[in-house]
């Protein structure tokens, strides 16, 4: 061996080592919160019983962590929508702590710990995270996000008999019995803007759709289409985009060349930002429908408060009136202090799901309560029983059947929030039942179409599906 | 035909973006035989210099693009002297050296300022210009005369400084161009710091209107490299001229078809380039 190739040995094994290395200790090391929450208050001690008699000492009473699981994007394109909900849950756990958690008939003390796991919105690394959460960690209970990352959970969860909510209620098929959607009911809840603007703005006659190509774009495109035909609004456009271009500047000049009254874009969190950003700089003038105006402090510091003035999207500011006092009797925060403590806490970082996740703890809760336990299949089967349940949206019932197979998906009605000044607010109010019973129809041929029905997903006809599984067609 | 003119506009100013990319890896390649994947990671490094010093209020946009490409310089002269330099005459080696970088730089980024949320950075000039029915916003048109500038002086300074043409004569033959006098390290340190400072360039430049994210390199490098394929490996009138087809490319299939073919589509390209005229299409055989 000569002196150039030992020249050349020493720093090249020195890079390998560093290349190897460094991912695999970054990777040993617990995954750091992205950014430190700050301490939970000390847990208030339980009072000293009183002195019992010198014959029979007293029993002290018994403190039980729950853990949930907590399995979503917390980085990578799709962290908009994990990240800031870990935030919102964390706000909520320290408040249930220290209101002292629930107190089961038995004397039993529950308080909650939050156990996160980064799945990077990868079908693989959020199983491997289902399984260390699960049989590790000990949970009661894992959220996801939902979609392609959940429903490779999902039949571990059912082998499991593990309760796990999303917030994509697509996830959930007849062979995910435990997977609930307390809370958003993605794509259903997608149609009721379109149920607004045909109300509101009858001028519209016309929408352009686009989203990305994966199946919560897919379940978008279904969902719109079936909107604004039931609305009344023709689709001129519709095409799917793809997420990891460089540049989304092409994809609003297509979108925007269409004509349309109004233009509809379902975009990650960030990615939102940016088409937007090519929306103000092309010089768009129309109507914006979006699901979620995420980041929308970003949007509007990278356009402008007139730009933004009058578009429509689904998901509300906590501060708003409609929301306060709280619709859910059993919500461990108003939303307004969630929302002042959130932005106090994580500013800049508020997006569709930062209230989400802690609001599917709200549920949980009532699950526990009515359950009298933290067993997840107790609090699963206490949910499913109970004659009233709740939500952020006041009351709700556990539909899904006609959609996805089960009625595991917890539906009531749904806000349309239009920008004003800068800020969103609540408009309206749509009842989605009331949709489903006049255009329920129109919805399943247009999923069908997307092939995002959840037979589709378990790679059925809808004939065959009546034949394997005619509980969920009665 | 307004369609047609706005992705023409936007397939322009794409293509700045790609040359500003492109002929600094492709510069590296030519005089140092080395396909530095890192570079991509050296333009997510501008842009984060940009969010770290703008965004926090510290210095103004200009200032902050100035001081992002001289980060980026730094430790491109780094990796050539610690990395590069050790392995020269042996291309693999300074691949996989290229690639252990790529890991290096991505976990430092996103261990210090965290993954998650992309970086908001906001934008330097507001407002769009319309010429002819066709709009572009100021922030990227911004970018027209600063590339402009930069590259109209890469080649003033190879065609016409000597230590231009002396970068030139070892990207030609580096065994002839030391027998004439020419010192290969301080020719590839020259090499290096242009090419890193295009990366942080562009990075920089870029950042209002592009993600900010550890791994916003990727996407970056991989048409990077299509481009300088395409162009013809170290040539850099090849790599400008392929910048631009990638743009017009890239702009008009997404517009017309859809993103997921404007990809295929530039693939395809360099499928066929490597096929019928593997040197390139201004490369020299």
């Amino acid at each position: 061996m000569n002196k150039k190739m030992l020249r050349a040995i020493i720093p090249i094994s020195l890079v390998v080592a560093l290349a190897v290395g460094v991912p695999l200790l970054s990777g040993c090391l617990p995954a750091p919160p992205p950014e430190a929450p700050p301490e939970a208050p000390p847990e208030a001690p339980p009072e000293a019983p009183p002195e019992a008699p010198p014959e029979a000492p007293p029993e002290a009473p018994k403190v039980v962590t729950a853990k949930i699981g907590f399995n979503a994007p917390l980085s990578g394109p799709v962290a908009g929508w994990g990240l800031p909900g870990l935030y919102g849950v964390e706000i909520w756990a320290e408040h249930f702590n220290a209101a002292g958690g629930i107190t089961l008939t038995d004397g039993t003390q529950v308080l909650v710990e939050i156990v996160p796991y980064d799945n990077e919105y990868s079908a693989e690394k959020a199983l491997a995270g289902a399984r260390k959460l699960v049989l590790v960690d000990k949970v009661v209970m894992v959220q996801h996000m939902g979609g392609d990352e959940a429903m490779a959970c999902t039949p571990f969860y059912t082998e499991q008999q593990m309760l796990s909510t999303t917030l994509v209620a697509g996830d959930i098929t007849p062979e995910t019995p435990y997977h609930l959607a307390p809370i958003e009911i993605w794509n259903f809840y997608g149609v009721t803007g379109f149920e607004w603007l045909a109300e509101n703005r009858p001028e519209l006659k016309t929408v352009a759709l686009t989203a990305q190509t994966d199946v919560l774009g897919h379940q978008f495109m279904a969902a719109g289409e079936a909107a604004a035909k039931a609305a009344g609004i023709e689709v001129v456009y519709r095409k799917l985009y793809d997420a990891e271009a460089v540049d989304f500047t092409p994809v609003m000049s297509d979108l925007i060349a269409a004509g349309a009254d109004c233009i509809a874009f379902y975009a990650y969190p960030g990615i939102s930002t940016l088409m937007m950003v090519a929306a103000y700089d092309l010089g768009y003038e129309g109507l914006i429908h979006q699901i979620t105006f995420d980041l929308l402090p970003d949007v509007i510091e990278k356009t402008s408060v007139e730009f933004m003035e009058g578009h429509i999207s689904l998901y509300p500011d906590f501060d708003d009136p409609a929301l306060n006092p709280s619709l859910n009797p059993y919500a461990t925060i108003e939303p307004i202090d969630f929302w002042n403590e959130y932005n106090a806490k994580y500013p800049g970082t508020w997006t569709a799901v930062s209230w989400e996740y802690q609001a599917i703890m709200d549920v949980w809760k009532q699950g526990v309560i009515l359950a009298d336990s933290i067993e997840p299949m107790k609090v699963y089967e206490a949910l499913k029983a109970a004659p009233t349940m709740y939500n952020t949206f006041g009351e709700g019932t556990w539909w899904g059947k006609p959609l996805w197979g089960m009625d595991n998906a917890l539906v009531g009605k749904w806000p349309v929030v239009e920008v004003k000044d800068g800020k969103n607010g609540i408009v309206g109010w749509v009842s989605l039942l009331d949709w489903w019973e006049r255009n329920g129809e129109t919805m399943i041929a247009e999923c069908e179409e997307y092939g995002v029905m959840w037979y589709q997903f378990m790679g059925l006809t809808r004939e065959e599906a009546i034949v394997q599984y005619p509980e969920a067609f009665k | 035909m307004e369609l047609a003119l706005q992705a023409a506009v936007n397939g322009g100013l794409l293509g700045v973006f790609f040359a500003l990319m492109a002929i600094g890896f492709t510069l590296i390649f030519g005089v140092m035989g080395v396909a530095n994947l890192a570079h991509g990671e050296l333009y997510m490094i501008g842009a984060y210099v940009v969010w770290l010093t703008y965004t926090q209020g510290i210095m103004p946009f200009p200032l902050a693009v100035i001081v992002g490409v001289a980060v980026v310089i730094g430790i491109g002269l780094a990796i050539e002297r610690g990395l590069f330099r050790p392995m020269r005459g042996n291309p693999m080696m300074g691949l996989i050296a290229s690639i252990g970088m790529i890991f290096i730089l991505q976990v430092f980024v996103a261990t210090t300022w965290h993954v998650g949320l992309m970086k908001h950075i906001p934008p330097y000039i507001r407002g769009s210009l319309e010429v002819f029915g066709a709009s572009a916003s100021l922030q990227r048109l911004m970018v027209i005369p600063v590339a402009a500038s930069l590259l109209g002086g890469l080649w003033f300074f190879l065609r016409r400084v000597r230590q231009g043409r002396a970068l030139r004569a070892v990207a030609q033959d580096p065994e002839v161009a030391s027998l004439q006098g020419v010192s290969i390290d301080r020719t590839a340190l020259i090499a290096m710091a242009i090419a890193a400072g295009l990366a942080g360039t562009a990075g920089g430049l870029m950042a209002p209107i592009m993600r900010v994210d550890p791994y916003m390199g990727h996407s970056a490098i991989i048409t990077a490299l299509m481009v300088t394929i395409v162009g013809g490996m170290g040539n850099i009138e090849g790599a400008l001229l392929a910048s631009f087809i990638y743009g017009f490319l890239i702009s008009f299939v997404t517009t017309y078809v859809d993103g997921l073919m404007a990809t295929i589509a530039g693939v395809l390209l360099m499928f066929v380039v490597l096929v019928v005229r593997p040197r390139g299409l201004l490369g020299r055989a």
